[in-house]
């Protein structure tokens, strides 16, 4: 019998070390408030510019591209959606070319492009693989953070939640939620950081 | 209304305990069943969850650099311990309620491990629903509940302490958790209802199976009994098989033996039926006779039975041994003939009393032809008595009259008429005694005529007697004659014949004899044994008559037809025949006659047979007469005899 105490102690570890990892927010930068001049993207004047940044092999990402495709179903064409994929320079182009693209080029009115050595990334201070930032038409950050409720996992969030109220004019209850994913830039996954 | 269990439980007689038996049994069938269902089953969910983790998320990265995924060290280890312990217990202790309660313990965890590491994605949730499902096969409610704590709690404790995690928000109402929970228990209802109702169907089927032991209990009880009571039956059958003198065997469609009894292996000269099962007759006859018993045993298989066939074989000493044999065709199931039984009585000794009896009942013919012949010769004799007393008669009057003859009256006169003789014309004519003594030799001589006369009248009746008993004594002789030699003769004539035989003595005891014949073929018999039948009834009838007392003595005599047959009847109104002397007056020695001796009516009778007849007797009682019906063949046929 002294099997089960044993037993339920091992499993309540493994579903804390679980947990514990699923809840690990990844860093974030330093996130500019205004639309960045200079950049190879351009600003969507007519409608709200969203910006998602992949890391092309995490498999975190996967439920980010799938949150992101309801919530544009949502937005009903009032967002402009670009899904940027780290590449670095010295790899092939289709080290990028991964399931994830493809499944985010598979979402209608998402624009697909490489981010070369993470030079976007950095620009926009994006250093979690799934890291959203939504524009207004004016270039005004509206919000920033992760639109999954943990890492990798898909279903109802408070960023897709905002971002949709957001895309309908609504004021959402946060404009700011924690980024669940790969590391974009370091050698090693993101580590906890506090959120701005 | 008790549940099931309760019902099973609390069964007070024999058949609610053999029904709880079997309900329980069948339960713990199903729970080892589904534990070991779920040991294969979370085995498998454990390489699934491991496969998906090296499909899904195999890798970590950061940047250009990666490693292995946490998710993958998860799936192999939380997976792992989740597994373990439940199918430890289903594969060491399958059947215990702990065991199935780690089962689904394990099952609500392992799919919360592979909801996460498929990314939360809800197909992946249907796990839960499915597993409650297949949970529900142990049958037990409380597996579901143990299942569903599992569920709530997980809900409970990570929508209040990591709401993100479960439903994507950072703050969850505890109504957001009782509403999954809702779900869950919505089908746990529904589950346990269906639980109820497969173990309200298992109890009925328990029902049903305990009926049917019981029945097929029932059954075998009686067909052991039964059994019993065959081996009983097949001991007392091979008992008294074995102990019955007569020979009892069975042989197979090729004419071997199958079986022999002690009877039948002294035939065959066999000590024991070992040695005569799986032989033929071929093996312990010589060939003339076991061809002949095989012919009889082909007719059998043919499905032609031999009954009271007599047969005969020759022992060890070479004696003649006769056997009467009776063989029938033995059938299986389906009626198909398998071989045949056989019957054999030894009746040597009764075929040699049979013909002991025979040549017994030859001379007992014989003796009781001579003994109907002595019959006849006493009434011929009889007769010719009573002529003879007639004749006697006849001689005595003869004689009588002779003696009182008036011829010595013819001397006086003479020597009257010589003492005249001088003047004996005076003396005719003047004398007294003269005139007188010409009248008195006229009247004597009318008187010796008449004498003459009677005497010669008495005379012709005496030849006539004489000439009567001539006529018997030839007919007796004739009759005697004849014996043996079958001759067409007329039945009127036969008993015409039979009829002269009596007749003195009838007219003597003044019996009226009337004569109805009618117009018939005549017949081809041996005319003693006819003569015997008729003089012997004829004289019977006038014995009855002459007994009865009465005045109107009377013996009808009649021939007529018949069917082919003359039946020739002598009715007496004589003292009669009681009925219980009816069945008896032909048996040999049967008698009412002061001097009888039995032998008249059974040498009749016999003789009447050996004619092809039968002789017949009937009456109405004492004093009402009796008839006696000689019934002859027109032609004579073959008899045995």
């Amino acid at each position: 019998m002294c099997i089960y105490p044993l037993w339920l102690l091992a499993i309540g570890v493994g579903i804390f070390v679980m947990l514990d990892y699923q809840n690990t927010r990844g860093s974030v930068g330093a996130i500019p408030e205004h639309w960045p001049s200079g950049t190879q993207l351009t600003l969507d004047t007519n409608r709200d510019t969203l910006l998602l940044f992949a890391h092309p092999q995490c498999p975190c990402t996967r439920a980010s591209v799938e949150e992101l495709n309801q919530l544009l179903a949502h937005c009903d064409g009032r967002v402009a959606a670009h899904v940027l994929f780290f590449k670095p320079g010295n790899f092939p182009p289709d080290w990028t070319r991964s399931d994830l693209w493809r499944s985010a080029a598979a979402i209608a009115g998402v624009t697909v492009q490489d981010d070369v050595d993470g030079a976007l990334a950095r620009r926009f201070g994006a250093e979690t693989s799934g890291q959203v930032l939504l524009y207004n038409q004016l270039g005004q950050l509206l919000f920033r953070g992760g639109i999954t409720a943990g890492r990798g996992h898909a279903g109802d969030n408070a960023g897709e939640s905002a971002i949709i109220a957001l895309a309908a004019g609504q004021n959402p209850d946060s404009v700011q939620t924690p980024v669940y994913g790969c590391s974009l830039l370091s050698e090693t996954c993101s580590r906890p950081e506090a959120v701005k | 209304m008790n549940s099931p269990d309760a019902r099973a439980v609390n069964g007070t007689d024999a058949s609610s305990a053999r029904i709880a038996e079997l309900f329980n049994e069948q339960r713990q069938n199903i729970i080892r069943h589904t534990d070991r269902l779920f040991s294969w089953l979370m085995i498998f969910q454990w390489v699934f969850a491991v496969g998906v983790t090296f499909w899904l998320s195999p890798r970590a990265w950061a940047g250009v650099n990666s490693q292995i995924h946490p998710h993958v060290w998860l799936a192999i280890f939380l997976g792992g311990i989740i597994t373990s312990v439940p199918v430890l217990l289903a594969r060491t202790q399958p059947g215990k309620p702990l065991t199935r309660h780690t089962v689904a313990v394990g099952q609500m965890l392992m799919g919360a491990l592979l909801i996460h590491l498929t990314g939360g994605r809800i197909e992946t949730h249907f796990h839960v629903f499915c597993s409650l499902a297949i949970l529900a096969f142990y049958r037990d409610w409380r597996v579901l509940i143990s299942a569903s704590v599992v569920v709530c709690l997980d809900h409970l404790l990570r929508g209040t302490f990591l709401p993100q995690s479960v439903y994507g928000v950072l703050s969850a109402s505890i109504w957001r958790s009782l509403e999954h929970a809702g779900w869950v228990a919505f089908e746990v209802a529904f589950l346990i209802v269906s639980i109820r109702k497969s173990l309200g169907e298992m109890h009925l089927m328990a029902e049903r199976q305990a009926g049917l032991e019981a029945v097929n209990e029932n059954i075998e009880h009686n067909v052991a009994e039964r059994t019993a009571e065959l081996a009983q039956e097949r001991l007392l059958l091979r008992t008294l098989i074995d102990n019955l003198p007569d020979s009892i065997y069975t042989k197979d469609s090729t004419g071997r033996k199958t079986m022999a009894n002690p009877a039948d292996l002294k035939n065959l000269r066999c000590k024991t039926e070992a040695e005569a099962v799986g032989k033929s007759d071929f093996d312990f006859f010589p060939k003339e006779i076991a061809e002949r018993f095989w012919g009889d045993d082909q007719k059998v298989i043919q499905g032609e039975p031999v009954l009271n066939r007599e047969e005969h074989f020759l022992d060890e000493a070479g004696q003649k041994c006769w056997l009467l044999t009776s063989k029938l065709p033995l059938r299986d199931e389906d009626g198909k003939i398998v071989g045949l039984m056989g019957i054999g009585r030894d009746i040597t000794e009764r075929k040699e009393a049979d013909a002991r009896l025979e040549e017994a009942h030859k001379r007992l013919l014989e003796v009781s032809r001579q003994a109907g012949m002595s019959e006849v010769a006493t009434s011929v004799l009889h007769n010719v008595g009573n002529v003879l007393n007639s004749v006697n008669v006849s001689s005595s009057l003869i004689s009588e009259k002779i003696k009182n003859s008036k011829v010595p009256n013819i001397a006086k006169a003479v020597a009257l008429m010589r003492a005249h003789e001088s003047d004996l014309a005076n003396f005719l004519t003047q004398d007294p005694k003269g005139r007188q003594l010409l009248e008195y030799l006229a009247n004597l001589a009318a008187h010796l005529t008449q004498e003459q006369a009677d005497v010669l009248q008495e005379t012709g009746s005496l030849a006539n007697k004489i000439m009567h008993i001539k006529e018997i004594v030839a007919m007796q002789q004739n009759c005697a004659r004849t014996s043996g030699v079958p001759e067409s003769l007329s039945s009127v004539d036969l008993v015409e014949d039979a009829v002269r035989m009596n007749i003195t003595s009838m007219e003597r005891h003044h019996v009226k004899v009337v004569r109805e014949y009618a117009e018939v073929p005549p017949i081809l018999v041996e005319k003693h044994k006819v003569l015997q039948i008729l003089v012997n009834l004829i004289s019977n009838a006038k014995y009855a008559c002459n007994h009865s007392g009465r005045e109107d003595k009377q013996i009808t005599l009649r021939v007529a037809n018949g069917a082919g047959r003359i039946k020739i009847s002598v009715t007496d109104n004589g003292v009669g025949i009681p009925g219980e002397n009816l069945t008896r007056i032909f048996n040999h020695g049967f008698t009412t006659k002061k001097n009888g001796h039995g032998f008249g009516l059974h040498s009749g009778a016999l003789a009447a047979n050996e004619l092809g007849g039968k002789l017949l007797a009937f009456s109405e009682g004492p004093d009402r007469g009796a008839i006696f019906t000689l019934e002859l063949p027109v032609q004579k046929p073959t008899t045995n005899l």
